[in-house]
């Protein structure tokens, strides 16, 4: 805190000069989530078509593929990692998922198999040269990268694959009655608010200091992310893809805060000799996380499959940007050892809001990509400059 | 003594919630050097860090005078033109660049063309060396290749060479041997003669008897007694000004009966990864028994460290040898299996490989044992969690205003009472201790030892490595003493003195 003399200053001030530090202080804390609630303001101003249960919907499900690549993303930018090679897994997962259909194998067991090959194994093999022969991870999955779009379009010959099995298409395409999906997401945000009034309560037994502030903005933006679910959910219910994002989202959240593996993720990124000294794993952690990523990449394009109702190899071309992205903007830190999944899911959601509401704007592509690119730009340098601060 | 250079008056300085500095006074001469001295969190860091502008001026109250004139330092570099200059534990040297470029990096001599003019450079670090009769290196010697001691020599240098009439050494002998101390010495005692200022920080009593002229203590960020010539005080008194108490015994040790054989290595041998054909280890044998302390001495660089890592599962190069833990043949490939069968290393470099910086002292208390607090799905029990680490809080006295403040907030001593729980709570059976006590204030010292004491007594055996005499000697039932990667000498607690591990370290004899 370099700055104190100014805030003695600040402190002496009236009532008023309290609830704008507090105000600051908040968009410090949150400013991803802030970030988020702006644009979608911005945007529904601007265009009354974007804020419609229909719009909010199909937002929902561009944000899915992404953002299941994402939350793998976070665990492995958290143990300074990357993975180049998700864009690139997500064709190659359409491609063999879709043409094992057409050789006639069960989808449920087609979908299994593809997991396996293009998710499980490939992450075996990066994790083999990363952990084993200590490669650095931006070299083995830039040339994986390569190599799968080349097998992806090996495979296909080039050409795209058409999916004809209806069930199949329900995947990505599918919802839940809005009744059913009424009772969930209601569900889910009681659950919610019940589990941050507990963890306060255990919190401040314990001497931790949190704040009802903190509490209160916590239940203001679980009831506010519901209704405006709930309001989207009009339109003609969850659809699966949204429900297997959230799934995977909360699980990564749970895994991440609440489990032996994560406190080894998080022990790992802040200081990895430190990780291993204290009886990590190293190796076996890394293993288990670059398979984590591909395997939900594949996931993904397995989902981006069945929605588009076939496939090309030239699916998920610089996703792993998006991706990457998505886990920046969502506060998780480059260097290591700090990062959420909650973030991540802000972050992948401005993205999407991004792309969505200058696409209703019609704002030429070009421009689009400059915008992006300025933001993500701006999110780093949020990041610095928050941690500077602290320091 | 000569005339006042440095002037530091009323200085207050604020962190949020605790005030770091109150009221600090103190002056210092030139051709003099004045110890400051002082327990882990006493404040010493943060005031140098106002001298050197790291605080800048705005930031705390009070006054600086140099030579009379007040001065405001609004950045470090408006410090150093003032001619201040700090000389920190971890060495600012770039390590691929040569001696000369360390020296001069900002202000490195060039033509016309932005060309470094070599020759010019290497001639005038030559001198400066030179002036300081320093022969050990050259300028065109690499960082890298250089001891510790070495690289401290290459900072005063550097310093000199921006005409700094004001010195701080931050505890600068806590990595060095004693003859790279010798060295360090002969050269305070030269900028002495020639009129410079210096400060000095350290825990160690023995040295500023030394070398010091005048000693100022400061407790709880305050200034305790007024400046006063180190010939007109006794230890005892400096203790009890530092900790506000007396500390009667330093040693505290408790009378145990050495059981049963715990853990026993054969022919132990690391290879040097560096160079090949060398060895960090030759051929090391020895014993640990339940019951007692074991001690190892032996110069820094001496295999200490290489051989408690390699019975810990990560030696620095490809290990052979046995070792028997109950009498039982184990082999461990990693950290993770040594842990597993009992063993924990606390390690030397708190800092780089022990600490996991920036996260909470909770997470670093149970990162080793995380199986205690989960069920069979991995899942925390967090309530269990924080039981557990108020709990440890508690009986090792950890001060810290919270179970979820970052470790990187504490003061060195609870830092490492941190460590000594995550280690504690894996139940070892055997401890290793890799110079636990380094940077750490006299009073958490003795806690710690008391707690080795209390570990002992439990059944734990512990192995401790330490640099400093009076501490392996006072609190070890056994000494090994290593010299050049070989166990040279196994002493008793009887036997040991002072001349007699130095010789034996130093390979004078054999």
């Amino acid at each position: 805190m370099a700055n104190t003399a100014p805030t003695q200053a600040q402190a002496t001030g009236s009532p008023q000069g309290e609830g704008a530090r507090a105000f600051l202080k908040f968009l410090k804390d949150n400013g991803t989530l802030v970030a988020l609630i702006v644009l979608m303001l911005i945007f529904s101003f601007w265009d009354e078509a974007f804020f419609t249960p229909r719009n909010l919907t199909n937002l929902a499900r561009q944000t899915t593929i992404v953002g299941i690549i994402a939350v793998g993303m976070t665990l492995v930018i958290i143990i300074n990692g990357i993975d180049l090679s998700v864009g690139s897994i997500v064709g190659l997962a359409a491609i063999v998922v879709t043409l094992l259909m057409q050789a006639g194998v069960n989808i449920w067991l087609a979908i299994l198999l593809t997991l396996l090959l293009t998710g499980v194994l490939i992450g075996l093999w990066n994790a083999f040269w990363i952990a084993h022969y200590n490669i650095p991870p931006f070299i083995i999955t830039l040339g994986m990268m390569t190599i799968a779009r080349g097998i992806a379009l090996t495979l296909s010959e080039g050409g795209s694959v058409p999916v004809t099995n209806q069930t199949f298409g329900e995947i990505g395409g599918g919802f839940f009655s809005v009744a059913l999906s009424t009772i969930v997401v209601l569900l889910i945000v009681a659950y919610l608010l019940f589990a941050q009034y507990r963890e306060l309560k255990q919190k401040q037994q314990y001497g931790i200091g949190v704040k009802p502030q903190d509490l209160i903005t916590a239940a203001v933006v679980t009831v506010l992310a519901g209704a405006i679910t709930l309001y989207a959910f009009s339109y003609r219910g969850l659809p699966y893809p949204v429900a297997i994002f959230a799934v995977i989202a909360f699980i990564g959240s749970f895994t991440l805060q609440h489990t032996k593996f994560g406190r080894r993720i998080y022990a790992m990124g802040g200081n990895e000799e430190a990780a291993r000294l204290s009886g990590i794993n190293i190796n076996r952690m890394k293993v288990a996380i670059y398979c984590i990523i591909t395997t939900l990449s594949a996931l993904a394009g397995i989902i981006l499959a069945s929605r588009l109702n076939g496939a090309s190899p030239n699916l998920g071309n610089m996703f792993e940007l998006d991706a990457i992205s998505a886990v920046i903007i969502g506060g998780t830190s480059f260097s290591g050892g700090v990062g959420t999944i909650i973030g991540t899911v802000i972050g992948a959601f401005i993205i999407s809001v991004l792309n969505n509401g200058m696409s209703l704007l019609e704002v030429p592509t070009f421009y689009q990509l400059i915008i992006k690119g300025c933001i993500i730009i701006l999110a780093v340098w949020f990041d610095v400059l928050s941690k500077k601060k602290r320091g | 003594m000569g005339e006042v250079v440095l002037e530091m008056k009323n200085i207050v300085k604020d962190f949020p919630g605790v005030r770091a500095l109150d009221d600090v006074n103190f002056e210092a001469r030139s051709g003099e050097l004045l110890a400051l001295m002082g327990e882990n969190g006493a404040g010493k860091s943060t005031l140098m860090k106002v001298l050197s502008g790291v605080w800048p001026y705005p930031t705390y109250q009070g006054d600086i005078y140099l030579r009379g004139e007040l001065k405001r330092f609004y950045n470090t570099k408006e410090a150093e033109a003032a001619g201040i200059a700090i000389i920190y534990q971890e060495l600012n040297l770039i390590p691929e660049l040569t001696v000369a470029e360390n020296i001069f990096l900002d202000r490195q001599m060039t033509n016309a063309f932005g060309a470094i003019q070599w020759s010019k450079l290497f001639a005038e670090t030559q001198r400066l060396l030179d002036e300081l009769n320093i022969t050990d290196f050259k300028p065109a010697d690499k960082v890298k290749d250089l001891t510790v001691g070495k690289q401290q020599m290459v900072e005063i240098a550097k310093a000199l060479s921006k005409k700094a009439d004001v010195l701080v050494f931050d505890e600068p002998t806590s990595a060095l041997t004693d003859k790279e101390v010798a060295a360090l010495f002969e050269i305070i005692r030269k900028l002495k003669r020639q009129g410079v200022c210096m400060s000095y920080i350290s825990h160690k009593m023995e040295e500023l008897q030394q070398i010091a002229d005048r000693v100022v203590v400061l407790r709880d960020g305050k200034t305790i007694g007024p400046v006063t010539p180190v010939a007109d005080i006794t230890l005892d008194q400096l203790i009890s000004r530092m900790v506000g108490r007396d500390v009667k015994d330093m040693f505290p040790k408790g009378q145990f009966q050495r059981g049963e054989k715990v853990l026993e290595v054969k022919n132990f041998e690391i290879d040097n990864p560096d160079l090949p054909g060398q060895k960090k280890v030759k051929n090391a044998s020895f014993c640990a028994y339940q019951g007692e302390i074991l001690g190892i001495s032996g110069l820094m660089g001496s295999g200490r460290t290489e051989l408690v890592s390699g019975i810990f599962g990560a030696p620095p190069g490809p290990a052979r040898g046995e070792i028997y833990l109950d009498g039982r043949p184990v082999k461990f490939r990693s950290p993770h299996a040594a842990i597993e069968h009992g063993i924990g290393l606390v390690t030397e470099d708190r800092k780089r490989i022990g600490l996991i910086l920036g996260q909470s002292i909770l997470q670093n208390m149970t990162i080793s044992s995380l199986e205690t607090v989960t069920n069979v799905l991995g899942i925390i029990n967090e309530a269990k969690e924080m039981d557990l680490a108020k709990d440890y809080v508690k009986r090792l006295a950890i001060k810290t205003p919270g179970l979820d403040v970052k470790i990187d907030t504490l003061s060195g001593g609870n830092q490492q009472k941190v460590i000594l729980a995550k280690w504690l709570n894996i139940k070892p059976k055997v401890l290793i201790l890799d110079e636990p006590t380094r940077g750490i204030d006299v009073g958490a010292k003795v806690e710690i030892y008391n707690l080795l004491n209390k570990l002992v007594e439990d059944g734990v055996t512990v192995i401790i490595i330490s640099s400093e005499l009076p501490e392996v000697m006072g609190i070890s039932d056994r000494i090994l003493v290593m010299c050049e990667g070989e166990i040279v000498a196994e002493l008793t607690r009887d036997q040991a003195t002072k001349e007699l591990i130095m010789a034996y370290a130093t390979g004078s004899r054999k």
